[in-house]
């Protein structure tokens, strides 16, 4: 009787333990998630953009891995340190293996990082003079200067697998991506759907979600469609004109948050300027100072971008290296018509002038509105700006220095790296002095004083200087006025109940930080 | 015959060659591929190295010759931004772009025809007003708001059909199909029904048109007074007689949804080429601009040479010379 019972309460354990594996079987969690476009690529030396962005996280590990916040911690480094002022020493994680179940080893770092020289984003590691293996999990880097954020730029290399990709090739590579990423690549069907399963040997423990599916949905009035029907679970960039619908909808949230991207007007500082008549009277502080000074940015956010945008306080956000702590444009410099056109006249040009604002009208939010908005604003000090609008496939290529067609710029500009260096370095710094400075420095801007500090900045190994450095160049700037920051847009996510999505800084979706239920 | 088609051969041939150099020569002025493919803070000599991967370091004229030779080596180039062949990209779409716009054409034929051949034989019947007024609301309402409003009120609203997307596939011969799953008719029905619209009222437009014009011949009366049934003098007699404008419409339209149904993909993200199109043109990405307006070309040739078969099938009196 006693061996029955217990035969019986085993037996009964053990259907108890089938039920729940089934059960289990049943619930493992999925989502699926609408995004604005199909990645062009899954190889992350192919190219970059944020649909295959977003992929190569979720395949790919960095060395230094960025988080939610802009914050830099280990990743498939365990930690580094600095030799001396140009050599910092990589320590790599044990036991990380590739999807294929090959060792990712310090080989496979000097790969990708050689790789990246010869392919198409030479940038990515643009500050690496060498690479060296020092054993099977240690790699030391040489930079051509001191450098203290290299940590920063790592986040951005993912390493691929010697043996994988160079038997694959790299057109192959974008179809059949493999890395040591929380997820691997099952299906992608061109612009129908992409899934992604977990990986579950993942070294930073498996995902929660064991399926994510992404719909690239392009019309964002089907996307929200999608989302109030089920279809998706989640969808990027909601539309602002569907804010209030899916906020009033039972069963559903939007999630806001402002992004890294600040848009911007960059003023030319030569004394002739292409679209000015005459000398360019933007040479003169005073006139930049009416120009910012004549811009409502509170009216451009309530009327053109439906209050969701976040007008800026300086050039970078609160989050990077180089923000100045209260420092603030909008209370330096607050929209003051009188003030503007006593400036104006200071400077000798009481009945203003004329000038071209060159300007997209399909990379960000509104762009032509408000630049239609600024011709209004400025036309209240009597600077009448002529409105040259196109596509961003012609815009680049036209104002791009030695910048011949333009006087003033409206662009944006974002720095996921979290430093303000790069930016101030690549805007800023004056013009054909050094290479790789001032490249985009479309305002001809040239401060001796503003290079000397950015020379003074990438020569420091300390991140601590280098802030303080960086400080000071953000006060020079905000004083100088070489350009003028405008807002920051914002993401914009709907997500129906249950689902848990802290948006990242960076707009890269991650749904290993993401949960269902 | 065989000299027909050896003329038509040459006129396509012709009319590929054409496509190419204008779009060669548009492309100089859209914008600069690079720009679309380098990070916007890139340093010239990053700039140079882009330029040279995507071989856009030479001239035009070289860039063109290049295209030229490797496409008589079944090379149809590469996409700048893709980094896949252009070709691939195209054709991956072009299955379900062709079973929407077949399935749309299917519609317009089944619908347009019948209410066409009633509308013309009863011009002023008020079931016949009603069609017709309905057609000039086929021709006048833009396809992306009749998609816009099927979308709210029979995914949305009432929850009857998904939104957008492909849904399940079957296989043939390596090609995915929708049309072989019950999932996949449900997904196509609304985007089938937005792109049908238009053709649809055109075609029931000229059928009525066509069979108004017909109905007043004399072979039509002959064949009433020798007592064929009024269903066979119409669809016999008339429709035939009647249908030669509408097939020519019906091979432009085939010919202009296959290639431009960009907006109704768009609107219920249907995963077909027209996208691409679109796309790449933002991008500035030649290579697949080239291929498509060529494979464009080319569809429409081939279309129009069927148009002319079935002239000759319809109207014995027709021979293609």
């Amino acid at each position: 009787m006693k061996f029955l019972s217990r035969t019986a309460l085993r037996a009964g354990a053990v259907g108890l333990a089938v039920l729940a594996a089934t059960g289990a079987v049943a619930q493992e969690k999925s989502v699926t998630i609408g995004i604005t476009a199909d990645p062009s690529h899954l190889y992350p030396l192919a190219g970059e953009e944020l649909s295959s962005n977003i992929m190569y996280y979720h395949l790919y590990d960095p060395l230094v891995k960025r988080t939610a916040e802009l914050e830099f911690v280990p990743g498939l480094a365990e930690s580094w340190e600095n030799v001396d002022d140009t050599t910092w020493r990589f320590k790599l994680r044990e036991g990380v293996t590739f999807h294929n179940g090959n060792a990712f080893t310090a080989d496979d770092v000097v790969f990708t990082v050689n790789k990246a020289k010869e392919s198409i984003r030479p940038d990515l590691v643009a500050n690496i003079a060498e690479i060296r293996k020092i054993d099977d999990l240690t790699v030391e880097i040489t930079t051509p200067a001191p450098y203290a954020v290299l940590p920063n730029d790592l986040a951005e290399v993912l390493i691929l697998d010697e043996e994988y990709t160079t038997e694959t090739g790299d057109e192959q590579m974008d179809l059949k991506p493999m890395g040591t990423g929380p997820y691997k690549l099952d299906e992608w069907i061109k612009e129908e759907k992409l899934v992604l399963s977990a990986f579950d040997d993942y070294w930073a423990g498996a995902p929660k979600i064991k399926q994510v599916t992404f719909r690239p949905i392009t019309n964002p009035a089907t996307r929200t469609a999608a989302l109030l029907t089920g279809e998706v679970d989640v969808i990027q960039d909601l539309a602002v004109r569907d804010v209030e619908r899916v906020r009033n909808e039972d069963g559903f949230e939007v999630i806001t948050r402002p992004s890294l991207l600040n848009v911007v007007l960059a003023m030319d500082t030569r004394a002739k300027s292409p679209t000015i008549e005459g000398d360019n009277p933007m040479t003169d502080q005073r006139v930049r100072e009416a120009i910012a000074r004549a811009i409502d940015v509170d009216a451009i956010n309530k009327i053109v971008m439906n209050g969701l945008a976040t007008p800026s306080e300086q050039f970078v956000p609160a989050s990077h290296t180089g923000y100045v702590e209260g420092m603030n444009f909008r209370e330096m410099y607050p929209m003051d018509i009188e003030k503007a056109k006593a400036l104006l006249a200071e400077a000798g040009y009481p009945d203003g002038f004329t000038m071209t604002l060159d300007a997209t009208n399909n990379r960000y939010v509104n762009d032509a509105q408000i630049a239609q908005a600024l011709a209004s604003m400025l036309a209240k000090i009597g600077v009448t700006l002529n409105l040259n609008i196109m596509p961003k496939s012609n815009f680049w290529g036209y104002i791009r220095v030695p910048t011949e067609n333009s006087s003033f710029i409206m662009s944006g500009w974002d720095v996921p790296a979290g430093d303000a260096g790069s930016m101030y370095g690549a805007l800023f710094y004056t013009r054909d002095k050094r290479e790789g400075y001032g490249q985009v420095n479309r305002g001809s801007y040239s401060n001796p004083e503003l290079d000397k500090l950015i020379d003074a900045a990438d020569s420091t190994p300390s991140l601590e200087k280098r802030d303080a450095i960086l400080q000071d160049a953000t006060k020079l700037l905000m004083a100088d006025i070489p350009m003028i920051p405008l807002h920051y847009e914002q993401d914009i996510y709907g997500v129906r109940d249950g689902v848990t999505l802290v948006p990242r800084t960076d707009k890269f979706i991650w749904a290993y930080d993401m949960d269902v239920e | 015959m065989l000299g027909y088609l050896l003329k038509r051969l040459i006129q396509m041939i012709l009319v590929l060659w054409v496509v190419s150099v204008i779009v060669f020569l548009m492309m100089s002025f859209t914008g600069d591929p690079v720009f679309m493919v380098v990070p916007i803070d890139a340093t010239d000599s990053e700039i140079a190295q882009a330029r040279r991967l995507l071989g856009l370091d030479q001239s035009l004229p070289v860039q063109y010759w290049k295209f030229l030779s490797s496409i008589v080596q079944g090379d149809f180039g590469r996409s700048y931004v893709f980094r896949q062949p252009a070709m691939t990209l195209i054709l991956e779409r072009l299955p379900a772009t062709v079973e929407m716009v077949l399935v749309a054409m299917g519609l317009a034929v089944l619908v347009a025809i019948p209410l066409g051949v009633y509308a013309g034989a009863n011009p002023n019947g008020r079931l016949s007003r009603t069609i017709m007024a309905g057609s000039l609301l086929g021709i006048s309402l833009p396809g992306f708001w009749v998609g816009m409003v099927l979308i709210y009120l029979f995914a949305v609203h009432w929850g009857i059909f998904p939104s957008s997307g492909r849904g399940d596939t079957g296989e043939i011969f390596g090609l995915r199909i929708s049309l072989l799953t019950l999932d996949g008719w449900h997904h196509i029905a609304l985007p089938a029904i937005t792109l049908s619209l238009g053709t649809m009222a055109i075609l029931l437009r000229m059928t009525r048109a066509g069979m108004m014009e017909v109905s007043r011949q004399d072979f039509m009366k002959f064949a009433r007074a020798k007592g064929v049934p009024r269903k066979d003098v119409l669809y016999g007699h008339g429709l035939k007689n009647a249908l030669i404008p509408v097939v020519t419409i019906f091979g432009l339209q085939l010919g202009d949804l296959i290639a431009f149904a960009t907006i109704t993909e768009t609107i219920f993200s249907w995963p077909g080429m027209g996208k691409l199109l679109i796309d790449s043109i933002y991008r500035a990405d030649r290579p697949v601009i080239v291929v498509y307006l060529m494979l464009v070309a080319l569809i429409f040739v081939v279309i129009n040479f069927i148009v002319d078969l079935v002239y000759t099938l319809i109207d014995p009196r027709i021979s293609l010379k």
